[in-house]
């Protein structure tokens, strides 16, 4: 994307921290969703097909 | 003080602040030929905005020039080409805060910004996990695994959406989901 050409001027903050920002951020992101979307018990009920195999029900 | 700003958080205003402090910094690198570099009074109290599509602003950069740079004006009412390139130069920076080439430079803002976007976006999720902790109801027993097997095969038995649904994956003869 954009080059960090700024060999003439001092660097700026997005120069030193941005790609630590960015890369952080992502992960965290990452992380925290992760854990959220499978760890906590969320029912997301995703289609059965391929997935859940049938049980009989008759006899009860 | 735009040192004092790279401590601050995160926050949408802090770049605007940080672009409208461009004038400020410019204090600091003194560019081109190393003159006195120009009192520029700090945004809002100056006209003076240097933008791509507005080329030519009506003021010009330096609102209060020094003996020198006076002294410079008035040589330019004569002719220019009495004028050296290292004053030519001087005039210019006089006039304009940048170069297009400086204007336009590319940065590293999107950096800061995107991560800036990741994190609040994984606070939100810190959010969820709250919620789902203390917030949402006890989970209906139809949607226990055990329930879910039993009204699978409940479907499969009554051939539910035999031709495009549900009935219509499962293999019947094998016993088992069509591959």
């Amino acid at each position: 994307m954009a080059p960090d050409n700024h060999h003439d001027r001092l660097p700026n903050f997005h120069d030193k921290y941005g790609t630590p920002i960015l890369l952080s951020g992502a992960t965290f992101c990452l992380a925290i969703w992760a854990y959220a979307a499978t760890q906590i018990g969320i029912e997301w009920n995703l289609s059965l097909v391929g997935r859940v195999i049938p049980k009989d029900w008759r006899s009860q | 003080m735009s040192k004092a700003m790279f401590f601050l958080p995160y926050s949408p205003w802090f770049t605007l602040v940080r672009r409208g402090a461009v004038g400020v910094q410019s204090i600091r690198h003194a560019h081109g030929s190393g003159d006195t570099a120009c009192s520029q009074k700090m945004p809002p109290y100056t006209n003076y905005h240097a933008e791509r599509n507005y080329p030519m602003p009506d003021e010009p950069f330096c609102s209060e020039p020094s003996p020198q740079q006076r002294a410079l004006k008035e040589k330019e009412k004569g002719p220019w080409q009495q004028l050296t390139d290292a004053e030519k130069v001087a005039l210019y920076r006089m006039q304009f805060h940048q170069t297009f080439a400086e204007m336009n430079r590319p940065s590293n803002e999107w950096k800061t910004v995107l991560g800036g976007v990741f994190f609040f976006f994984g606070f939100t999720g810190i959010l969820i996990c709250w919620q789902r902790l203390y917030v949402f109801p006890e989970k209906p027993i139809t949607l226990s695994e055990d329930w879910k097997s039993k009204q699978l095969q409940r479907v499969l038995d009554m051939k539910g959406n035999p031709i495009l649904g549900l009935a219509s994956q499962w293999d019947y003869s094998r016993n088992d989901w069509k591959k």
